[in-house]
């Protein structure tokens, strides 16, 4: 076969998966972290469809990307981003944003980040200082965010102090820990993650 | 890839839609009028991608998903969507961050959903 296989527990996709007529709105949660950490990973595993795939033009101007060859006063690249969703009930959908944490594609964030519920941070504990830029750059945008650590066969354990001082996090940021490619532990870093956010929110009110 | 009309040409050089309250969660469908009754829409009113959009969009889905159905950036769709927001042919369920539902709601209604899935 030459199509691309899909996930076992889907058919292959007779055409678009449509949203209940029924659903009044969105929301959206990013998944976010360096490259190959598992985030389409993460996603497919929440997901209610086959993860599906953008792919956004992008044009900076000045010296940020500084990796491409060509016009000297702007530069386009495409940046590919997988997505999930989750029909939550009769009313509300939620979508999952796989996004890149390299640098140069932060000007996509600010557009991205708008109107976020927050981000989880996929962590790869074998190669922590890949995920210095986009925790600094979650902190620089404000996004409520929890780390979640990936964790491989082979992904040494970490006390979670020592892993908050190596990644500088505030005693706030939760760290949770997951299997990226198992359902249930997929779910349960989602709902502990909400779960934060809520009542992160409830004490704002509060005050 | 994006199909062999450069996105420039497709949204006839503009860059951003008008309105800025189109996201990429946004949700769309076509009004089935829109597509039944060709007066509505005349002449060369639609190009071919808004045809394709309005074809795809029978029933609801998110403007992330329209830009993976047909290929296209999402910054496309989203000019091509408002266009066709601007005509009636489409319409769009907005994010849900709506004024009246507070922030604890709307993460209650997530939280108990995701609970019920798990």
């Amino acid at each position: 076969m030459a199509s691309a296989s899909s996930a076992d527990t889907a058919g292959p996709p007779a055409g678009p998966s449509y949203l209940p007529a029924t659903v009044q709105g969105a929301v959206k949660i990013l998944v976010t972290g360096p490259f190959g950490v598992g985030k389409t990973t993460l996603v497919g595993a929440l997901s209610e469809i086959a993860p599906l795939r953008t792919e956004e033009v992008m044009t900076s101007a000045g010296a940020e990307v500084d990796d491409l060859t060509g016009r000297p006063d702007k530069t386009t690249t495409t940046v590919a981003m997988d997505f999930g969703r989750i029909t939550l009930n009769p009313q509300l959908a939620l979508y999952l944003f796989g996004t890149p944490g390299q640098q140069r594609f932060w000007p996509l964030w600010d557009d991205l980040s708008r109107g976020a519920l927050g981000a989880i941070a996929l962590v790869d504990t074998r190669r922590l200082d890949e995920s210095f830029d986009v925790l600094g750059q979650l902190e620089e945008q404000r996004i409520p965010f929890a780390v979640a650590v990936n964790v491989f066969p082979d992904t040494p354990e970490h006390p979670e102090d020592d892993l908050r001082a190596a990644l500088d996090l505030l005693p706030e940021v939760p760290i949770l820990r997951c299997d990226a490619r198992d359902r249930q532990a997929a779910y349960d870093v989602l709902i502990d993650f909400v779960d934060h956010l809520l009542s992160t929110a409830a004490l704002e009110l509060q005050r | 890839m994006s199909g062999p009309v450069r996105p420039y040409v497709i949204t006839g050089g503009r860059s951003r839609p008008g309105r800025p309250a189109l996201a990429i969660e946004s949700l769309v469908s076509a009004v089935p009028a829109a597509a039944l009754d060709p007066d509505l829409l005349p002449g060369d009113t639609l190009n071919r991608e808004h045809q394709r959009i309005l074809t795809l969009c029978r029933d609801l889905l998110s403007v992330a998903e329209i830009a993976a159905y047909l290929g296209l950036p999402v910054s496309v769709v989203r000019v091509l969507v408002d266009d066709l927001w601007d005509l009636g042919a489409v319409q769009v369920r907005p994010p849900a961050p709506q004024a009246d539902l507070l922030p604890t709601t709307l993460l209650e209604e997530v939280l108990v959903g995701l609970r019920q899935l798990r």
